[in-house]
């Protein structure tokens, strides 16, 4: 494949907001790693096969498969996943609007940059990721052990994901009506006692402890206006608001947007 | 803006008992579903029905996770008014204002009556008077909610079912209006400001037009397309009665003719074949005429954020609630949604910010003339002032809850505040979609995925006249190809015209005719006030048309 001839930006802004956006987009940052999840807790927590069971496929390995000549094919290699015949499963996440790392859009980029055969959805509560199984676990791992998860302020949520914009309990945590989720004061961490669908886990999985507030500022992709209001980047809301009069003249007339 | 000043405090006060800047509270606490008294009342009712009939119905403890409740059930405050509901009872379903709303739209057709009137004079040689009007439009009131003139030995329908169906007329012409009964006269003079009367009478002309409701029954139980039909069907036989007509004489089909096709005025228009209905169906009801059957421009002239506000509830039920909610996708979720435009005064305190803003900026409303620096300039300050309500007040946040309801009120607020400014809806609209993309780039989330589809292509088409491209915003509405789907929009949308054509001092949007059809104290709905009388139906107050009483067993 060839390189490219330019540099990209990933986005624009000097707020930290903006920086943040631009480090988790940019797939040559490396993720900082704040915490270890085993591979058996990763597979229970994502609830679609018990720990150790094999995975089911919907086709042979492509090896095997004999694919017809196909310049495309040759051009992409296929995924681990895809190359074994897995079946398409999910991660799907909830991000609290009180500066959790990550916002569903912020989100779904990161998962396009960082990651090949993934299919991800941006809705203002949740944000699924769908792939060949193994490789949504080895996403998975990524996703939950680095600066991207906190939690307190991201859910893992099948079902009934509703949160992100209601107030926190107590302890800090986001609202999840099928309480998937809970703060374990004796060893300061949280833990889910559900799989991300709502089935009981046989045994519980622990997923840390929640971050401090002022740290969690320091990681936020949100904009807020009692943090860092969008009107205190200048460049961002000046790329927004460009990015919309360019589309409203070349809807209008493609001549009106020449040379704007 | 000080927290006091914000109208949506007292809201937030009476839904939560925490502190609507408190960002912490408890969750599992409130005793489930239980905490409502309509869940409490609705799964009573469930089992006296299951056990009734043998099937089980409603059981709130089936939904996953332990059933609803699990946070706040909160009560919703019906914007513009000091009424409290219960969220069930803003489902039209619970809510009989908001059926009669629909009903009193779909169940009315607008027919002239000069093509009859030429045909009886120039073709039959009949004299046309005063007189002879009012006495056919005795006739039809006898004929049109299902009674005979013609033939002796004929099925009829009960009065009292179909009590609320009549015709009236209305013209420009005052010399014609003073000649006709009042019983059947909407008379302009009378119910707009003199200003607004001035400009509708010469648009209207001397032409006579009749504005016709057929019974709500038969619209609730047949289809919009019956409308012209069953009112060219009783106008040709009320001709005939009125004018000593030899029945199926040619005349007479060209009457049906011209109270079908040449002289009607559907309140809807047809829809393409993938979301087919009939006329009079509210996907067809472009925006602008849905802006002109609310009547609130007639009471409050001089505030065009209320117009804007008390339109945009009609369109939210319309459109959001019947239309989308269940024509075209079925269920109950759009409601929850839908109900945001017109509860707890968000989107008030967003659109009367913006209209204070308007005024002290530009020294009063249309003065502005439509370009980007006042799109770019109006449209910036209304969203961050939106989105900084939700986000220093973590209970107008929950209150909010999901992106779609922030997202549509956040740009309504900014569309309509654009559109009083410039009196130009089509700049109200890209202010709209300027909104939707700073929000998203504020938040980094927006709505859902059908909801902010619409909004990432939207700029392209705000100022796209072309069919299939765009068109004037007034006559865009749920047919418009990029709306199609486009739920939570169209609400907003009918309120950013309205806005735009009352702040310029404008007595109609799109059609006098529709304005002025709807000028009429006889409709069971009120037109002048949807809120409030959207807040009486959630109260159980409101006494709707269409009522079985007379033929069904004593209750």
């Amino acid at each position: 494949m060839s390189e490219l001839t330019y540099k990209p930006q990933y986005y624009p802004g000097s707020s930290i907001v903006a920086k943040n956006r631009r480090k988790y987009l940019d797939p040559n940052y490396q993720l900082r790693k704040l915490r270890s999840i085993s591979d058996e807790d990763i597979v229970r927590l994502l609830g679609h096969r018990a720990p150790g069971e094999a995975y089911k496929t919907v086709h042979p390995p492509l090896e095997e498969m004999g694919e017809p000549d196909c310049p495309i094919r040759k051009l992409v290699e296929p995924t681990p996943g895809a190359k074994a015949g897995d079946r398409i499963r999910y991660i799907q996440f909830t991000d609290s609007v009180y500066f959790a790392p990550l916002a569903p859009i912020i989100r779904c980029w990161v998962y396009h940059t960082r990651w090949r055969g993934v299919d991800p959805g941006s809705l203002s509560g949740r944000c699924p990721l769908e792939a060949r199984e193994r490789d949504v676990e080895l996403i998975s791992r990524e996703l939950l052990e680095t600066e991207l998860f906190d939690p307190a302020r991201v859910g893992v949520r099948g079902a009934t994901v509703h949160g992100h914009s209601l107030r926190l309990d107590e302890n800090g945590l986001m609202f999840d009506m099928q309480r998937r989720y809970k703060y374990d004061p004796s060893k300061g961490e949280v833990v889910y006692v559900k799989d991300q669908s709502g089935k009981p886990l046989d045994k519980p999985v622990y997923v840390g402890k929640p971050l401090p507030e002022e740290e969690l500022k320091k990681m936020t992709t949100q904009f807020r206006v009692d943090y860092i209001s969008l009107r205190d980047d200048a460049e961002v809301m000046e790329f927004v608001q460009r990015l919309h009069w360019l589309r409203t003249l070349a809807g209008a007339d493609p001549n009106l947007a020449k040379n704007v | 803006m000080t927290t006091q000043e914000r109208k949506f405090m007292e809201a937030l006060r009476r839904k939560f008992k925490e502190s609507p800047e408190e960002k912490y509270t408890k969750f599992y606490v409130y005793g489930g579903w239980k905490q409502s008294k309509r869940k409490i009342e609705f799964f009573e009712w469930s089992q006296k029905i299951a056990k009734e009939r043998g099937i089980p119905m409603y059981n709130p403890d089936l939904h996953l996770g332990g059933g609803p409740g699990q946070r706040v059930l909160m009560p919703y405050q019906i914007s513009g008014t000091d009424i409290f509901v219960e969220p069930d009872d803003l489902h039209f379903v619970n809510n009989a204002a908001m059926q009669q709303m629909w009903h009193d739209i779909r169940r009315t057709v607008i027919v002239g009556l000069d093509a009859a009137h030429t045909i009886l004079t120039r073709r039959l040689g009949k004299e046309v008077t005063p007189e002879t009007i009012n006495h056919y439009l005795e006739v039809l009131n006898h004929a049109l909610p299902g009674a005979a003139v013609v033939q002796e030995h004929m099925v009829e329908t009960h009065p009292a079912i179909v009590s609320d169906s009549y015709v009236k007329v209305f013209t420009g012409d005052d010399e014609l209006a003073d000649e006709i009964d009042d019983r059947f006269l909407i008379d302009i003079n009378k119910e707009f400001p003199a200003n607004q009367a001035a400009q509708l009478k010469p648009a209207i002309g001397k032409r006579i037009y009749q504005v016709l409701r057929m019974p709500t029954i038969i619209a609730m139980t047949c289809d919009g397309g019956t409308m012209s039909r069953w009112a060219a069907m009783q106008i040709s036989m009320a001709m005939i009665n009125a004018y000593r007509l030899m029945a199926g004489e040619a005349a007479v089909g060209e009457f049906a003719f011209a109270a079908k096709h040449a002289e009607v005025l559907e309140m809807g228009t047809l829809m393409p074949w993938r979301r087919v209905r009939s006329p009079n169906e509210p996907g067809g009801i472009p925006l602008g005429y849905l802006a002109d059957m609310c009547q609130a421009s007639r009471i409050k002239p001089e505030d065009p954020a209320w117009c804007a506000l008390e339109t945009i509830s009609m369109a939210a039920v319309l459109y959001d609630q019947f239309w989308f909610g269940s024509y075209m996708s079925g269920g109950v979720g759009f409601t929850q949604y839908a109900t945001a435009t017109y509860t707890d005064n968000i989107l008030d305190d967003f659109c009367y910010y913006g209209m204070d803003y308007v005024r002290k900026k530009f020294g009063g409303y249309a003065k502005a003339k439509p370009s980007w620096d006042i799109v770019r300039d109006v449209a910036t300050e209304i969203t961050m002032y939106g989105l900084e309500g939700y986000e220093r007040w973590p209970a107008a946040m929950e209150t909010h809850f999901g992106g779609s309801q922030r997202a549509a009120c956040v740009a309504a607020g900014a569309g309509v505040t654009v559109s009083i400014a410039t009196g130009v809806a089509q700049a109200g609209l890209n202010g709209w979609y300027l909104s939707q993309l700073l929000h998203r780039e504020s938040a980094g989330r927006l709505g859902f995925y059908g909801y902010d589809c619409q909004d990432q292509c939207g700029s392209t088409n705000s100022f796209s006249w072309r069919s299939d491209e765009g068109l004037p915003f007034e006559l865009r509405g749920a047919n418009y190809p990029n709306y199609a789907m486009n739920v939570g929009h169209q609400s907003a949308y009918a309120g950013i015209v309205e806005a735009a054509h009352v702040a310029r001092g404008d007595a109609w949007c799109v059609n006098p005719l529709i304005k002025v059809a709807f000028a009429d104290k006889n409709l069971k709905f009120d037109f002048t006030r949807p809120r409030l009388c959207f807040a009486k139906g959630a109260l159980r107050e409101f006494m709707p048309a269409g009522l079985l009483d007379p033929i069904i067993p004593p209750r």
